[in-house]
């Protein structure tokens, strides 16, 4: 055991290089600069916005109107200008995204039930996608003013109706069923809070699993390159124990590498989704749909995760052995990414259940699959499949290690290479 | 004398290539012996299997008793391989290395202490000892490897054309050192393309061509045999 823990020693600090360290705080620090201008940004964005306003009417009506903006969410900014175009010159110089122009006339035209049509200008001044979006609060202008303008027209004509009613007869109450839970909420905000949730998982994943990989097969092919793995091969410790630490090194390096660029990522994420997510208020009701994870559900997902992470080191243990040298190393890598791409855009865009058989079954031989449907299937309570998944995945593990170290204790750990020129595997 | 290592009929093949062809030889206690040969005469194959890299397609290799097919992991605690393109991890210190090595033979604080006086008394590096692999020049990095693979006092060291890279100085202290161990009861399986050195440093030698050992005896007892000055004269004899 101590002899193990002498490589497994050996083996981190060769994966935990100065050049690691700064890569992973550079990105962390660059993360959190961008997270905080982002949430800096949203805040503008979804906070009170100024609107220019040129008022050429001055009639009760046009300013009723103006009233109506101010007790949504923007703050109406009369312009003093003789013409649309002098209003124009003078917010293009300024800060504001959005002109309303309420031409002269307009208070009459709508007693008279032929309304003048009212001008909007909306300056886009770039095209991120905070800047999109303010431009996009003419949206929420225009149809604010049709709703007072259609309202008092109906109350002019119907005193003594209810604009609202008349305007959405119908009323509609929303219910989600999952299980047999229900609460009332619409699909499309659940939908949308759960994947704002748990979109992380995958990518965690992903993440762990291309670095851990990358690590085994650079750390194997590195060894090869610099005639090292020789020498280590003929002293007194077991091959399995060498593919072992090689691994664990691998995982614990990688598990370290993942949580530094999730912290990174979360706060970037929170900077833009963050107060979104607070608005929409749906938070409690998932619970009450069962649809967050508890201690011993997060327990499952966890060994789920883990038992995908060995199935990828073990994967790229073999991988590892077929390179030469470093350079050959960076490709080797690519079986391991379309295996984890894979499932991971099937589940992303379709529903594994309504998949054709073919791809049903692509889909569930890949072990890294049932990882990724691990959180749906228990939001589902379909903790069976979870279990399936992680017994397949601890089997196709089991026979990868017996393989990889069936090959570390025969020739083929200094034999066994892959020439891309004749596309075979020469023992 | 004992014999440390026995080797009986060893075969080697790579699909429908015989890389070596029933090669059989013995290596007393203390004793340096030499296998020389040309490139693909085999030589690299045989320390390689001994050192249990490869696995023998057929025949017995023994070492101290040891069975290499049923007991490899006890040849490891017995030997130590140097291999012709050795190298030693860049980003570690000498000093590391060498203590990073000396940890799989010992877990005795005093031995492993024991062990690095040893390797850093072989290798002659003093306060670069301190330094990076990486910064290390070719003959500095093999003088390490030398100073690892003796420093355990295994009861065989194999070692692949030993003095490779080296200068003429740096050869010449490599040999003393070997030629010193062996001195010292540590068995020596060697190959080298240089017949000086098989020469100097040799108690026996196989002449080995194709996978088959030739003829084998002391340098002395060949050179008289086949009436050769030297071992190439040797060797070109006894391939005809």
């Amino acid at each position: 055991m101590k002899k193990f823990t002498h490589l497994l020693v050996k083996e981190i600090r060769e994966l935990v290089t100065k050049q690691l360290i700064f890569s992973l705080v550079f990105t962390m620090a660059l993360f959190y600069f961008i997270g905080n201008v982002m949430k800096s940004e949203v805040k503008k964005a979804i906070g009170k916005q100024t609107i220019a306003v040129l008022d050429q009417d001055g009639s009760e009506l046009s300013k009723s109107l103006i009233g109506t903006l101010q007790m949504g969410n923007y703050v109406p900014k009369a312009i003093s200008a003789a013409t649309p175009e002098e209003a124009i010159a003078a917010v293009r110089a300024g800060t504001e995204n959005v002109l309303l122009v309420i031409p002269q006339g307009f208070g009459e035209s709508v007693s008279a039930l032929s309304p003048k049509p009212i001008e909007t200008y909306a300056f886009i001044r770039s095209f991120s996608m905070i800047g999109i979006r303010r431009s996009e609060v003419l949206k929420g202008i225009i149809s604010a003013m049709n709703s007072y303008v259609s309202d008092e027209y109906i109350k002019k004509r119907l005193p003594d109706a209810d604009p609202k009613r008349l305007k959405n007869p119908i009323p509609i109450r929303e219910f989600v069923s999952i299980q047999d839970r229900r609460a009332e909420v619409s699909a499309s905000a659940i939908a949308g809070f759960i994947s704002t949730q748990t979109m992380m998982i995958p990518i965690i994943l992903m993440m762990i699993i291309i670095y851990a990989s990358q690590m085994v097969i650079s750390a194997i092919a590195m060894e090869k390159q610099n005639k090292t793995l020789e020498t280590l091969l003929t002293v007194p410790i077991s091959r399995t124990s060498i593919v072992t630490a090689k691994m664990l090194a691998s995982g614990l390096v990688g598990l370290l590498s993942a949580v530094f660029y999730m912290v990174g990522y979360r706060y970037f994420m929170t900077g833009i989704t963050g107060d979104f997510q607070a608005a929409s208020g749906v938070g409690p009701i998932v619970k009450e749909l069962g649809l967050s994870l508890s201690g011993s559900s997060l327990i499952v997902l966890g060994a789920s995760l883990f038992m995908a992470i060995l199935c990828a080191l073990a994967m790229a243990t073999i991988l590892g052995v077929l390179a030469e040298d470093f350079r050959s190393a960076q490709s080797l890598i690519m079986p391991v990414i379309l295996l984890v791409m894979i499932p991971y855009f099937l589940t992303l865009f379709s529903d594994p259940k309504t998949l054709s058989l073919p791809a049903k079954v692509l889909l569930m031989a890949i072990p890294f699959s049932h990882s990724f449907l691990a959180v749906q299937n228990m939001f589902l309570g379909e903790y069976k499949n979870v279990i399936f998944g992680m017994l397949y995945m601890a089997a196709f593990f089991t026979v990868l290690v017996i393989l990889a170290g069936r090959i570390f204790s025969s020739d083929k750990v200094l034999t066994m290479k892959l020439r891309w020129g004749k596309k075979k595997v020469v023992l | 004398m004992a014999s440390v290592l026995s080797v009986e009929n060893l075969k080697k093949s790579y699909g429908q290539l015989e890389a070596v062809k029933g090669v059989s030889f013995e290596v007393g206690h203390g004793e340096i012996f030499a296998l020389i040969g040309p490139n693909g005469a085999g030589k690299t194959t045989t320390l390689r299997i001994v050192a249990t890299l490869l696995t023998p397609s057929g025949g017995k290799v023994t070492l101290q008793g040891h069975d290499l097919k049923t007991q490899p992991e006890k040849i490891r605690e017995d030997i130590s391989y140097l291999p012709e393109e050795a190298g030693a991890y860049r980003n570690m210190k000498g000093q590391d290395y060498l203590k990073f090595m000396a940890g799989f033979y010992s877990e005795d604080p005093a031995k492993t202490a024991e062990y690095l006086k040893r390797a850093e008394d072989i290798c002659g590096l003093g306060p670069r000892l301190k330094d990076k692999v990486g910064t290390y020049s070719k003959g500095m990095v093999r003088k390490l490897l030398l100073g690892r693979a003796l420093m355990t006092k295994p009861a065989m060291s194999i070692l692949d054309e030993p003095t490779s890279g080296l200068d003429v100085i740096n050869s010449l202290e490599v040999r003393e050192i070997i030629r010193g161990f062996a001195g010292e009861g540590i068995s020596v399986l060697l190959s080298s393309h240089n017949m000086l050195e098989i020469e100097f440093l040799s108690d026996r030698v196989a002449l080995i061509d194709k996978g088959v050992i030739l003829d084998s005896g002391t340098p002395a007892g060949l050179k008289e045999k086949y009436k050769a000055n030297n071992l190439e004269t040797v060797f070109r004899s006894a391939l005809r």
